[in-house]
């Protein structure tokens, strides 16, 4: 069965980023610097050392889903996992802190009213994802890194962690109707509203790079452990 | 289901066209939230449902071949979700008899609506619901929000722990509340208690 995907090797990098400024972020996780001229996907990929299947499989995924996605590729798994981990440094290192950041500036920080607790409830969400995400860096990751090295860890499976997997991105959507709801009248709106508008685009990117897990690193590991079985 | 909850919908459908136009008409219902996965095979519709059980699967029965609404059921982690066939040419009673609704592709929005909205009728809350809290429940965030634990509120109040486990959950399902904290901060903006009152 031939699947029509949306972008495929050959097309220019540029036109993939024109058409979807959001694979910027994907670009940058799988360590793809800027500065490609006009050069293809392929080229671009093979400069980095990226594998360009990988690459087109969860650039496609991220616009499409499943409908431009096929679940039987291929996938680099090592380039997937670089990928992965990339994604966890920059949401735990650098977007939920600037988002902290942005909250600090637009609320005013009193002891007397629930300012200080909306704080509390962000840092409390922060400290859930970290959780999650170092969960698979130590767990789940090494897992798949031992299949990698051909040593596979016993006692593990990946459906352990299929199964397990809650989504940290949707416990975001009660974090900023909280804020949204309750927050004090007098907090800076144009600064409020950036810190707001943050939120929605970090949970966005949280459920999508859920559903690479799910439904790009999980199948691919199956395959994996079939074939040490 | 609650307003602002969202329903997760599949959609198998192989021609384009017709993926393309389900996946737009869902996402315009009145009053319905979506959600929507298209695919386009069944090897990618098995690690879908696998991956993320949805709660309406829109199929059409000709989907790779004949499709067997049994069979995926079985090849999902979670099989509590509700199967409706796409009706392109009228289909025979054995056949939708297979499925949980049939959606036409000459339905208006308000039958499309109607008929999605009978699919998730199974959890029986309704938006009026929300929001409004009984004095027993109201009682129950002041005491969660003082730090007392489910069985010191039992005691309390005279209750049996399970009677404040039920509470607790509808009262997170009323507010759309799960946290502590969030719950502590509505308490104090609706003054159910007083700011002084909470032990931090």
């Amino acid at each position: 069965m031939t699947t029509e995907k949306k972008y495929i090797h050959s097309d220019r990098m540029i036109s993939l980023i024109a058409e979807n400024y959001r694979l910027i972020q994907v670009m940058s996780r799988f360590g793809i610097p800027m500065g490609f001229g006009d050069k293809t996907v392929s080229e671009v990929c093979s400069d980095a050392g990226v594998d360009t299947d990988t690459f087109l499989a969860v650039v496609n995924f991220i616009i499409d889903g499943f409908s431009s996605f096929n679940a039987d590729t291929d996938v680099s798994v090592q380039s997937l996992l670089h990928f992965l981990r990339q994604s966890h440094i920059y949401f735990l290192q650098y977007c939920l802190p600037a988002i902290r950041l942005k909250l600090l500036d637009s609320i005013r920080m009193r002891p007397t009213d629930i300012s200080f607790l909306i704080l509390k409830l962000f840092d409390e969400y922060v400290q859930e994802v970290s959780t999650h995400m170092n969960y698979e860096d130590e767990t789940v990751f090494k897992y798949v890194q031992s299949i990698l090295n051909g040593m596979p860890q016993p006692n593990y499976k990946i459906n352990t962690y299929s199964e397990h997997h809650d989504q940290v991105g949707s416990k975001l959507k009660e974090l900023k109707s909280i804020i949204i709801k309750y927050c004090p009248a007098d907090a800076h709106s144009n600064q409020l509203n950036d810190a707001l508008y943050d939120i929605y685009r970090c949970e966005e990117e949280l459920e999508s790079h859920c559903r690479i897990e799910d439904c790009i690193l999980v199948p691919a590991i199956m395959r994996l452990e079939e074939r040490h079985a | 289901m609650a307003r602002d909850e969202k329903i997760h919908i599949v959609i198998a459908e192989s021609s384009p066209v017709l993926a393309a136009g389900f996946s737009q008409c869902m996402r315009r219902l009145p009053g319905i939230n979506v959600n929507i996965t298209e695919v386009k095979n069944p090897s990618d519709l098995e690690t879908c449902v696998k991956a993320d059980t949805p709660d309406i699967l829109l199929v059409n029965p000709t989907f790779g071949g004949a499709f067997n609404p049994e069979s995926i059921k079985d090849s999902a982690s979670d099989s509590d979700f509700k199967i409706a066939a796409i009706e392109i040419v009228k289909l025979g009673k054995q056949v939708s008899a297979l499925y949980d609704g049939v959606i036409s592709v000459i339905d208006d929005i308000d039958t499309i609506t109607a008929k999605i909205k009978s699919l998730c009728s199974t959890s029986k809350e309704t938006s009026e619901e929300k929001e409004n809290l009984s004095q027993r429940e109201k009682e129950i965030i002041s005491l969660v929000v003082k730090g007392l634990t489910n069985q010191e509120i039992a005691d309390k109040l005279f209750l049996s722990i399970h009677t404040v486990i039920t509470h607790r959950r509808n009262i997170a399902r009323k507010l759309e509340i799960h946290s502590a904290t969030g719950l502590t901060i509505y308490a104090i903006v609706n003054k159910i208690v007083d700011l002084s009152e909470i032990k931090l």
